[in-house]
């Protein structure tokens, strides 16, 4: 019986999805993109009314040229694209994942058909840094603020054979005491606010925190409930942002690892030196040079 | 309190001393802002109430101990007494004051002092409280065991910290976009819970839906119910230290959520329902795609489940663990899985089928142990089950349009309807006024289950809490809301 369970185990095959598969990828996050050279008035205009959040903004018959994009507060119900394709379409790679709130927001110029910023780093210049960061380790707590339980099933998706993430040394961890990262999801609910904190100071400084979902975000469809205090950086400082109702396995895999990424690219900031000092064998390679191991 | 009430209640208390099933106790209010309270009741068939209420209403909880959660969220909402009910502390709102933090965390009752457990003493009690934060990738809610050893002798639950107001955040919003909230309710039934949503507003304005789409939600539920409890077997057997099966379960659940991705664009079927019918169609080659990785996935889990419960350290944990004897199940209205593990046959599918269900023949699989392992049975029965209505379903999809278009909102309509969700019969009632979304309220299959727990619980070593509570897999979110 149990013989058969591990020898299946061992028959099967690796189930494992190679990290350049992962980075960038977003399919079956109904995230939207947006073709520029596409994008007329009239299709803005059509797409920010239908938005049932304000994920969508600008673009008004009062004149408004500008369309502007927030994914932080998208929950991918497809509406735009339904209503303004082919300016709108399913997003092919995203690489707004693991960025400072400002990078989930996009802006076009619609008389001009381009777009203003572009201030993520784009899914190929992750992939280069993907070697670099291999072989650290980092130990995650996941705090459920108040979400509607999305976020939890994709963010356990991340342990199973497909994902894997112990694979890039990063593990969950039962206590707040032993993690350098809280992953917190959810808007913060008023019953949870107390508890969010507590949570929060648990973890031993220096310490990472990443807003996950829309909801984690921005509050997402839940930004105006009258129990929910709102997104997490109104309790706690969010080092950044994972957007997505949910977000897929691999749009987490995207966000964790180039969070790292940043963190261990700060030399000279406070961050990376407390890294250091606290001897993490995570972090020793900034920039891909590894630092002294202090002993 | 008027005749029209009186009538009510007294109906709905003789056919709950009948044995009929209570499903939801809530309220509305009306024109005036005057509290209206409705009862459903099962009793073989449907059957609603209601009536105007003043100040106060005879409780329920004194004939069924199922009304009692929904009484207090009926007294602590629209501050309507339920009359002789054994507990009014606050359910809901915790009013946490904003001090220094852990100062609080499970907030005050209604007179303002701080929320109060119930105590139990005596030689050797101890008591152990755990939550709101777990440790694991779980949902918020607080556990205070009172224990003697290792023994629990007493539970109970402090839940509703994923309280976020969403039944107020329906109240005004466009009949159209309340499909986006139903979907955020409980996030890995988000289907279920859009598909009662759309039914009860199809219902309301007596919607036709076509055929395909009847059936591509039926298979986006039955999916739905398959990908929850292959995934629940797997964390079982994690939770009883048997990680090489939790891991294979948990590779043969992301097999069906890649299938849906590649299918209809999202891994857990959100953005697909809508009022009338879905928004993505499955595509010939689609559906023979699905149905393949279906019917693999359901022979592996098959030949991995049998293997799991054939090994006896894992029998030795499941079997006679949290046991949860068929009159309790039934005094507290228990659904779904958690009903049918204590030989209460009962699925929406069957009992009261709507969509494609009319159609099709269900196999409500029974076990009467009451037990972890029962559970688990269903589970690994039901999974069979959904796999071949899978097959059924796609072979192949009828024709027809995906959904209905231009629908007027404008008349004044309520409603409600029900689905088998992965977890149980699952409930939208729905009052629009002006084409928008007047009242909702969400009866939620773990709203049900929630205060049976404890009483699986009592009894067992407190070590085994987190295998009992995790065969009931209950939402937080999904009750809370």
């Amino acid at each position: 019986m149990i013989s058969s369970i591990l020898r299946r185990s061992l028959t099967g095959g690796v189930q494992v999805i190679p990290v350049e598969q992962l980075i960038g990828n977003c399919s079956g996050s109904r995230m939207p993109d947006v073709d520029s050279a596409a994008l007329t008035q009239t299709l803005a205009e059509k797409a920010v009314l239908v938005c049932p959040t304000s994920a969508l903004s600008g673009a008004s018959p009062v004149g408004e040229r500008h369309l502007t994009l927030d994914y932080a507060e998208c929950i991918g119900c497809g509406r735009c694209i339904e209503v303004a394709a082919p300016a709108f379409f399913e997003a092919k790679t995203f690489a707004y994942c693991g960025v400072p709130r400002d990078g989930l927001v996009r802006r076009w110029d619609i008389s001009e058909n381009t777009e203003i910023t572009l201030a993520a780093a784009s899914p190929e210049r992750i992939e280069r840094q993907i070697r670099s960061m291999l072989g650290r380790a980092l130990n995650i707590r996941q705090l459920d603020a108040g979400s509607c339980n999305g976020c939890e099933a994709e963010i356990t998706a991340l342990t199973n054979p497909h994902y894997d993430l112990e694979r890039f040394g990063i593990h969950f961890v039962a206590s707040p005491k032993h993690a350098d990262m809280l992953l917190v999801t959810g808007p913060v609910t008023r019953n949870m606010a107390n508890a969010v904190r507590a949570t929060w100071e648990a973890v031993p400084s220096p310490k990472l925190v990443v807003a996950v979902g829309a909801c984690g975000c921005s509050g997402g469809i839940f930004a105006n409930a009258s129990a929910v205090a709102g997104p997490v950086d109104a309790l706690l400082p969010v080092d950044a942002y994972i957007p997505g109702c949910p977000p897929t396995p691999a749009m987490l895999v995207t966000g964790i690892l180039a969070l790292l990424r940043e963190a261990n690219g700060r030399r000279s900031s406070p961050r990376a030196v407390s890294f250091r000092e606290k001897k993490n064998p995570a972090v020793l390679a900034a920039n891909g040079a590894p630092l002294p191991v202090v002993r | 309190m008027t005749t029209e009430t009186d009538q009510s209640f007294a109906a709905v208390a003789d056919l709950l001393r009948g044995g009929a099933r209570l499903v939801a106790v809530f309220g509305s209010v009306d024109d005036v802002s005057r509290p209206i309270i409705h009862y459903i009741v099962d009793a073989g068939d449907y059957a609603t109430f209601s009536g105007p209420v003043d100040a106060s209403i005879p409780s329920l909880t004194r004939i069924t101990p199922a009304a009692s959660w929904h009484e207090r969220e009926l007294h602590e909402v629209y501050g309507v007494v339920p009359d002789g009910h054994p507990d009014l502390r606050p359910l809901m709102v915790h009013n946490i004051p904003r001090t220094a933090p852990t100062d609080g965390l499970h907030g005050t009752q209604t007179d303002g002092r701080p929320y109060r457990f119930l105590e139990v003493s005596g030689v050797g009690v101890c008591e152990v409280p755990v939550g709101p934060v777990h440790a694991g990738i779980i949902e918020p809610g607080h556990f205070r065991f009172s224990v003697v050893g290792d023994r629990v002798i007493h539970l109970e639950l402090r839940h509703f910290y994923t309280h976020k107001g969403t039944e107020k955040l329906f109240e005004g919003t466009s009949v159209e976009n309340g499909v986006s909230i139903a979907e955020s309710v409980s996030g890995d039934n988000c289907f279920a819970h859009a598909a009662a949503y759309c039914q009860a507003v199809e219902h309301a304005f007596e919607i036709a839906v076509s055929p395909r789409a009847e059936a591509i939600r039926a298979v986006g539920l039955e999916l739905e119910r398959m990908v929850a409890h292959v995934g629940d077997f797997g964390a079982l057997c994690g939770d009883v230290g048997f990680n090489v099966a939790a891991a294979q379960a948990s590779g043969l659940k992301e097999l069906l959520l890649q299938a849906s991705a590649e299918c209809v664009g999202t891994r857990y079927w959100r953005g697909i329902g809508t009022i009338g019918g879905v928004r993505r169609d499955i595509s010939a080659a689609g559906a023979r795609k699905l149905a393949e990785t279906v019917s693999a996935v359901n022979r592996e889990f098959a030949e991995l489940a049998h293997d799991a419960l054939g090994t006896p350290s894992l029998q030795d944990r499941f079997e006679d663990t949290g046991v949860l004897q068929h009159q309790v199940a039934r005094d507290f209205g228990t659904v779904g899985v958690v009903a049918r593990a204590s030989g209460i046959s009962a699925d929406i599918r069957r009992d009261h089928p709507s969509g494609a269900y009319r159609a099709l023949n269900i196999d409500v699989p029974l076990h009467h142990h009451g037990d972890v392992l029962a559970r688990a049975r269903v589970r690994v029965d039901e999974t069979k089950t959904s796999a071949s209505l899978i097959a059924t379903l796609l072979e192949p999809l009828p024709q027809g349009p995906l959904s209905t278009f231009k629908v007027d909102y404008s008349r004044n309509r309520e409603s409600f309807s029900t689905v088998e969700s992965p977890r149980g019969e699952l409930m939208y009632w729905i009052e629009t006024r002006d084409a928008r979304i007047a009242r909702c309220h969400i009866r939620s299959p773990s709203f049900q289950n929630w205060p049976a727990l404890p009483q699986a619980v009592v009894g067992n070593i407190i070590a085994d809490f987190p295998l009992i509570n995790k065969s009931f897999n209950l939402s937080y979110s999904g009750c809370d809301r």
